[in-house]
């Protein structure tokens, strides 16, 4: 029971830590399907720069830049060119994931995975049993994801940023009219959603393991975002979405090693996807009510301008 | 900053402007405006659907940048749509459409739109409703800081449009169409709050549709025609009803002409439409159907009054089959169609011009030609399979013709069209032939005056061939004028009926539910 929960922890925060980066998406009105491709471009700058300078620190800030890059690059294509935010977010994903292996060809010479010696720090550790095993041999990025997500709920709940950023998302023409640029907030908010995909793949790299494998956020990205529209684009609930994924993923690693000898291994593979989904559909039941509400108002939400 | 007030400074205008012209695409929207609005009254602008009235308030508040000329607000040069420029100055808007997001609380909303920056970027919400309270006293007291906005009345959040642009510290304001979705009574409680502000040193400008509005409220007129100030500012006083409606309409008013309605009217079905005990479920914003009793015969208009939000939405949908029906039977034509789908009781000869033309009566993006076919579309499926798009948009543009809609190209997206071409369209579709009752909900709502007779005498028209009709509005001057009998809806049921002469209080009473 104690290494399920660990095991939640640490598979919750890179999902928290993306699923922050949705929240913020979200809210400025942009359905981000690029997350995969910039976790996993975290991922890889953290490990390549950390591997090649030996600190773990130049890493995440080299993978936060790249992320912040290339968020830019996904606000100027969707913004001021125009494009599809849901194809051109898909490309982005596509980007991060053949470009991560490319790059991993290109320049190390290597195919599937890179191992690297930095890593980041682990404030406890050491505990064999009891449950002492839940806190222990985390990154200090799980440590801080806690304290990230109540940022955010601050910033997104509790501040004028946050209110002009819901404005923009919600009814671009209340923003407008309020004086505020819906340009330059939503390049504001994938700045920072860009931010925390890199730290979400960096603990992925160098938290929870000690390389990087081609694909290793494997839908993490997604699952994220899911994560986004079933925590109903609150940074809390959000959060706890990711968490309950996290436990789903736990679950599923647990009883890969229980019960595989009766269980074939394939169902027990499926066990987060099929919770997930159950998950949606949940979600979908409770909030209906709302949504049907929204509806109602297509005539407030296109203002002729 | 805020405009020096009062008559002292009469001679410095609130707003001018000079030679403003703004074009979309090949359309020009203004053309040459050169206009002076003294501070300190209400000004009102009229003018036909289409003729620039919303577009010129945009450019005035700087949120439509203008091709050429220039915009001073009390004495400042605003740069080209600078919103922020025009606010500085003192210019706010109260636009046609709430401009408050739905999903924010009134506390979160005003903060949001507030003019300074307060010294703190993080607030909590006690604060928040602390700041607000006074504001919003007028507008249903401080336990409204914490709804959300979509949960509010129309009339409350017309007026919390208003505190919005008053907590900007605006000294000018600029209001789109503020009666287009507001009863009588909420009207007249607006314009008194206006002319409170105008005597607390306010500059207004009002656009608005009815000329009675005008006579009501503003102390200067201007009329706009096809992009060009044809008349004014001049004081109210000076200008005859008469004066107006010729600058409104101009030299040569096309839209008056009778339109050929064909009904196809069955002679021995008398009985068109007919509702027995029918009841539905509530929907989020309305009570549902509690027992209803209802017919439509041939040749004649039945009105549904009402204070909006008393089930006419339901009723509405009810009998277009887009919400079920929770007990009692619905009938078109004698048949029973209680659980029938919409196209079936399309094919039986009912047709909706519904109360959101822009979202349920139109497709915004699809081309005009394909939202005028539509209704062809309906039981084709025993006919051959291929249709001709040329012969479609063929039909399409003789209806439209027709029915005046004016319009470059069937192609082009139906949302490019103004509010009055839209609802001919509408019309153009839904009075085809095959038409044996007609379901009209608020069909002149935003309406310009001119649009609003041509459905009118549209309405008579259908009614004299042969048709039913049956009328809702929240409008009781309209529905005087057209129904011949009058249902009054409250609480999701009927409780009153009336036969012309109508009794404006009795009327008024049951709206209200007096009578209950």
């Amino acid at each position: 029971m104690e290494q399920v929960l660990a095991t939640t922890l640490r598979s919750a925060a890179p999902l928290v830590l993306v699923a922050m980066a949705g929240v913020f998406a979200f809210r400025a009105g942009i359905f981000h399907l690029g997350l995969e491709g910039l976790m996993i471009s975290g991922a890889f700058t953290t490990v390549a720069i950390g591997d090649a300078t030996g600190s773990v620190e130049l890493g995440i800030l080299a993978a936060i830049g790249v992320c912040m890059t290339l968020s830019a690059v996904y606000w100027w294509v969707i913004g001021p060119l125009g494009a599809n935010v849901i194809i051109a977010g898909l490309g982005l994903t596509s980007i991060g994931l053949g470009g991560t292996a490319f790059a991993l060809g290109a320049i190390f010479d290597i195919r599937g995975s890179m191992f690297t010696d930095v890593v980041l720090p682990r404030p406890v550790r050491g505990a064999t049993s009891g449950p002492g095993v839940i806190i222990s041999e985390h990154s200090i990025l799980v440590w801080i994801t806690p304290l990230i997500v109540l940022v955010a709920w601050i910033v997104l709940r509790r501040s004028r940023f946050g209110l002009r950023l819901a404005a923009v998302g919600e009814y671009p023409f209340a923003a407008r009219s309020a004086g505020v640029n819906p340009s330059i907030v939503r390049l504001q908010a994938l700045l920072i959603s860009g931010a925390l995909c890199a730290l979400g793949g960096a603990e992925l790299s160098v938290g929870a393991l000690r390389n990087f494998t081609e694909n290793m956020t494997n839908g993490r990205g997604f699952i994220a975002f899911v994560a986004v529209i079933f925590g109903a684009w609150h940074p809390i609930g959000a959060a706890l979405a990711g968490l309950f994924f996290g436990f789903a993923d736990a679950i599923g690693i647990q009883s890969q090693i229980n019960i595989t000898e009766r269980v074939p291994r394939e169902f027990v593979l499926m066990i987060p996807f099929v919770l997930t989904i159950f998950a949606v559909w949940l979600g979908g039941l409770w909030r209906r009510r709302t949504l049907e509400a929204e509806a109602g108002y297509a005539e407030l939400r296109e203002p002729d301008y | 900053m805020t405009v020096p007030s009062g008559p002292a400074s009469a001679e410095v205008p609130a707003v001018r402007c000079r030679s403003l012209g703004v074009s979309f695409g090949t359309v020009q929207a203004l053309h040459d405006i050169s206009l002076d609005l003294a501070a300190g009254r209400i000004h009102a602008l009229v003018g036909q659907n289409g003729a620039g009235k919303t577009t010129l308030a945009k450019a005035l508040g700087g949120l439509q940048a203008p091709d050429n000329g220039t915009v001073c607000i009390a004495g400042n040069q605003i740069p080209p749509g600078d919103v922020r420029a025009a606010k500085s100055a003192g210019l706010a808007m109260v636009h046609q459409h709430f401009s408050l997001p739905p999903s924010f609380t009134v506390a979160e909303a005003l903060e949001l739109t507030a003019a300074r920056p307060e010294s703190h970027s993080v607030y909590r919400r006690t604060e928040l409703y602390r700041r607000w309270q006074n504001e919003v006293a007028e507008v249903g007291g401080t336990n409204v800081l914490a709804t959300r906005i979509r949960d509010l009345p129309v009339e409350t959040r017309q007026s919390l449009e208003i505190v919005r642009a008053l907590v900007s510290e605006a000294r000018i304001l600029l209001l789109d169409e503020p009666t287009a979705l507001l009863t009588p009574a909420a009207t007249d409680t607006l314009f008194e709050r206006l002319r409170g502000l105008r005597d607390d040193g306010v500059t207004i400008l009002i656009v608005l549709h009815k000329l009675r509005e005008v006579a009501a409220v503003a102390d200067t007129v201007s009329v706009l025609r096809d992009g060009k100030l044809v008349l004014g500012p001049s004081e109210i006083s000076g200008v005859s009803q008469g004066q107006l409606s010729d600058a409104i309409v101009g030299p040569a008013p096309d839209a008056d002409r009778a339109i050929a309605v064909e009904a196809a009217a069955n002679a021995e079905q008398q009985l068109l439409l007919e509702l027995v005990r029918v009841s539905s479920r509530e929907s989020a914003f309305e009570p549902g159907l509690a027992s209803i009793d209802l017919a439509v015969e041939a040749r004649e208009i039945v009105g549904i009054a009402g204070v909006e939000g008393n089930g006419q939405r339901s009723l509405v949908s009810v009998i277009a089959g887009l919400s079920a029906v929770t007990e009692g039977s619905v009938l078109l034509g004698g048949e029973e169609m209680t659980s029938a789908p919409p196209a079936r009781r399309r094919l039986r000869g009912l047709r909706l011009v519904p109360f959101d033309r822009n979202s349920e009566g139109i497709s915004r993006s699809a081309p005009l030609w394909l939202n005028q076919s539509a209704l062809r579309l309906i039981g084709r499926r025993r006919q051959f399979p291929l249709i001709s798009l040329r012969q479609y948009k063929r039909q399409a543009s003789e209806a439209m013709d027709l029915w005046q809609v004016r319009y470059n190209t069937v192609a082009q997206p139906a949302e490019s069209l103004s509010g009055g071409n839209v609802q001919r369209l509408v019309l153009s579709r839904e009075l085809a032939s095959g038409l044996e009752v007609l379901v009209a909900a608020q069909p002149t709502r935003g309406l310009d005056f001119s649009a609003t007779n041509f459905v009118r005498s549209s309405l008579r028209g259908l009614r004299d061939a042969g048709a039913g009709v049956l009328l809702v509005s929240s409008d009781l001057d309209e529905l005087f004028e057209l129904s011949d009998r009058l249902l009054v809806m409250y609480g999701g049921s009927i409780v009153a009926r009336f036969n012309a002469p109508y009794d404006r209080q009795a009327v008024g009473d049951a709206m209200t539910g007096a009578l209950r």
